[in-house]
C-alpha cells in the first residue's frame, strides 16, 4: 500500500478551499453578529454598567483603606449576624452538543450560637427558603431535562449571591437564566432580619395599617415616566392608551425586594412583569424620603 | 428599626462584589471582541468546512452565519479565550450536523456530488470521492487535522469526542485514502 505523501494533500486541499463565501454573504454574516451583540447585552443586566461606574469611582476614593488582606478577607464567607451562613450545596452540570446546564444552588446553614431564641427562629427561616430556592431549582431543571430530546439548543444557569448590606439585614439573590432562542431571566430574593433570624416581608418594614403598597407604587410610576422622558430607548408598561390592562398598577406581596447597602428597599420586577421583555430585569431603588414616614 | 444605618465594613464588601463584576464584564467585553475577531479572519474556513458537507453555497453561507450569531451570542461562555479558535470551530461543526440531521429527515437527494464535476483529472476524482464516502466525523477529522491545521486534541474538543476516537477516525480515514491511491496505482500502471 502506497504511502499517502504531501502531494496527495496538496491536491486534495486545493480542491477544498476552492469555496469562498460571496461578499453579500459576508455582509448578512456581520449583521448576524451585531444581532447576537444586541442580544447579548439584553441578556445582561441592564443597570449593570451603572453600578460598575458607580462602584469603580467608590474603590477610587476608598482604595488606600483596603489592603490586601482586607480584600482577602472579604472573599471567604462571611458568618452573617452572628449565625447564618451560606453555601452552595448542590451543582448539577451537564453538558452535551446541544444542552448545557449549570447549577449552583446556595443554601442557608445555622451556625451553632449563643443566642438560643434567634438561633431556633434562625433555622425555621433557613429551611423554608431552603425548601423554596430547592423547589425554583428543582423546576427550571425539570424544564431543562424535559428539552434535553428536542431539537434546538438550550442552556440554563442558576447561581446565587448574598447581597449582605446591612447590620440588620442581608438577601439571597438567586439568578436563573434560561437561554432557548432568546433569553430569559428570572430573579427571587429572599431577605432575612438579622435581630430577629425572621424572613422579611415587604410588610413587615411599615407601620401597620399604612398604605405603603400605593406609596411605593406612585414613586415608582414617577420614576418610570423620568426614566422614559429622559432616554427613547426605555419603556414601561404605563400610561400606555392603547393596552391599558398591561399598565402597572401597583406592586402586591409577591413583588420581589431587597434592602440595598444604603439601607434603601430595592423593587424588583422579572422579564415583561412592568415593561416589553427586552428591557429585562427593572429594579426601583425607593428613595428614604419616599417612605420615612411610614416605615417601623 | 436601623434600617439606613449601614456598616462600614460590609461596604467596602459590597464595593468589592462591584468592582469584581465590573472587571467580569469588561471581560465578558474583550471576549466578544476576540470572538468577533476569530469569526471575520477564519470565516472561509468555517464556509469550506460547511460546502464540504452540504454543497451548497447557500446553505454553507446560512450554516456560517447563524454560527457567527450564536458565537457572539454566547461570548460569555468561552472560559478560555486562548482555545478561542476551537471554541468558534466546534459552534460551526454543530451547526453542520444540525443542518445535516434535518436534510436526512427530508430527504436524501444527489446533489452531493455536483460540486466534484470542478475537479480536473481522475486522480482527483477517486480521492475526493474517498475522501466524500467516508463518514462525516471520520471526514472531518481528516479536514480539520490536514487542511486546517488542528492537533488532534483540539480535533476531539471540536468534535466533542474523546482523543481515542478520533485517532482511530484519523487511522480509518487515512486508510481509505491510500486503498484509493493503490488503486489508481494499479490502474495506471
Amino acid at each position: 500500500m502506497p504511502d499517502i505523501d504531501g502531494k496527495v494533500f496538496e491536491i486534495l486541499k486545493k480542491e477544498y478551499e476552492k469555496p469562498v463565501m460571496s461578499d453579500q454573504a459576508v455582509i448578512e454574516m456581520k449583521r448576524r453578529i451585531e444581532q447576537g451583540k444586541k442580544e447579548k447585552r439584553m441578556m445582561s443586566n441592564k443597570q449593570g454598567w451603572a453600578i460598575a461606574a458607580a462602584a469603580l469611582l467608590a474603590i477610587l476614593i476608598l482604595l488606600p483603606n483596603i489592603s490586601g488582606s482586607v480584600a482577602q478577607a472579604m472573599e471567604s464567607i462571611p458568618v452573617l449576624g452572628g449565625f447564618f451562613k451560606v453555601v452552595t450545596f448542590r451543582d448539577y452540570q451537564y453538558e452535551d452538543e446541544r444542552n448545557i446546564a449549570d447549577i449552583a444552588m446556595p443554601e442557608i446553614t445555622i451556625e451553632a450560637g449563643e443566642n438560643n431564641a434567634i438561633t431556633g427562629v434562625g433555622k425555621k427561616t433557613a429551611d423554608d427558603i431552603n425548601a423554596e430556592i430547592r423547589d425554583i431549582t428543582n423546576k427550571w431543571v425539570e424544564k431543562f431535562k424535559a428539552n434535553l430530546e428536542g431539537e434546538g439548543y438550550q442552556s440554563i444557569k442558576i447561581d446565587s449571591e448574598v447581597i449582605a448590606t446591612t447590620d440588620n439585614y442581608f438577601t439571597i439573590k438567586l439568578t436563573c437564566f434560561y437561554a432557548a432562542g432568546s433569553g430569559y431571566e428570572e430573579n427571587h430574593f429572599f431577605t432575612i432580619d438579622l435581630n430577629t433570624g425572621e424572613k422579611v416581608e415587604l410588610a413587615d418594614l411599615f407601620k401597620e395599617g399604612s398604605n405603603y403598597k400605593r406609596i411605593i407604587s406612585e414613586n415608582i410610576k414617577e420614576q418610570m415616566r423620568a426614566r422614559m422622558a429622559a432616554d427613547d430607548s426605555i419603556k414601561y408598561w404605563i400610561d400606555n392608551e392603547e393596552y391599558p390592562e398591561w399598565n402597572f398598577e401597583e406592586i402586591t406581596d409577591d413583588t420581589s425586594f431587597y434592602i440595598n447597602e444604603n439601607g434603601e428597599i430595592v423593587i424588583c420586577f422579572n422579564e415583561g412583569e412592568v415593561a416589553p421583555a427586552y428591557m429585562g430585569i427593572v429594579e426601583f431603588t425607593i428613595p428614604h424620603d419616599a417612605v420615612a414616614d411610614i416605615l417601623k | 428599626m436601623k434600617l439606613f444605618t449601614p456598616s462600614g465594613g460590609l461596604i467596602y464588601g459590597s464595593i468589592l462584589e462591584e468592582v469584581k463584576s465590573f472587571h467580569r464584564m469588561k471581560k465578558q467585553d474583550g471576549k466578544e471582541a476576540i470572538v468577533e475577531k476569530t469569526i471575520l479572519n477564519k470565516y472561509n474556513s468555517y464556509f469550506r468546512m460547511a460546502m464540504s458537507f452540504v454543497h451548497n453555497e447557500a446553505d454553507a453561507a446560512d450554516i456560517v452565519q447563524e454560527g457567527a450569531y450564536k458565537a457572539i451570542k454566547n461570548s460569555g461562555s468561552l472560559h478560555y479565550v486562548e482555545y478561542v479558535e476551537t471554541w468558534v470551530f466546534r459552534i460551526m461543526m454543530n451547526e453542520i450536523y444540525r443542518r445535516l440531521k434535518s436534510r436526512e429527515i427530508r430527504s436524501i437527494d444527489d446533489e452531493d456530488f455536483t460540486d466534484l464535476q470542478v475537479v480536473d483529472n481522475l486522480e482527483n476524482i477517486d480521492l475526493m470521492i474517498a475522501l466524500e464516502s467516508m463518514s462525516d466525523k471520520d471526514k472531518a477529522v481528516i479536514q480539520l487535522k490536514y487542511f486546517e491545521g488542528f492537533k488532534l486534541d483540539e480535533i476531539a474538543y471540536i468534535l466533542g469526542e474523546n482523543l481515542n476516537t478520533v485517532k482511530s477516525r484519523l487511522y480509518r480515514g487515512l486508510k481509505k485514502l491510500r486503498c484509493e491511491l493503490e488503486d489508481v496505482e494499479i490502474k495506471g500502471g
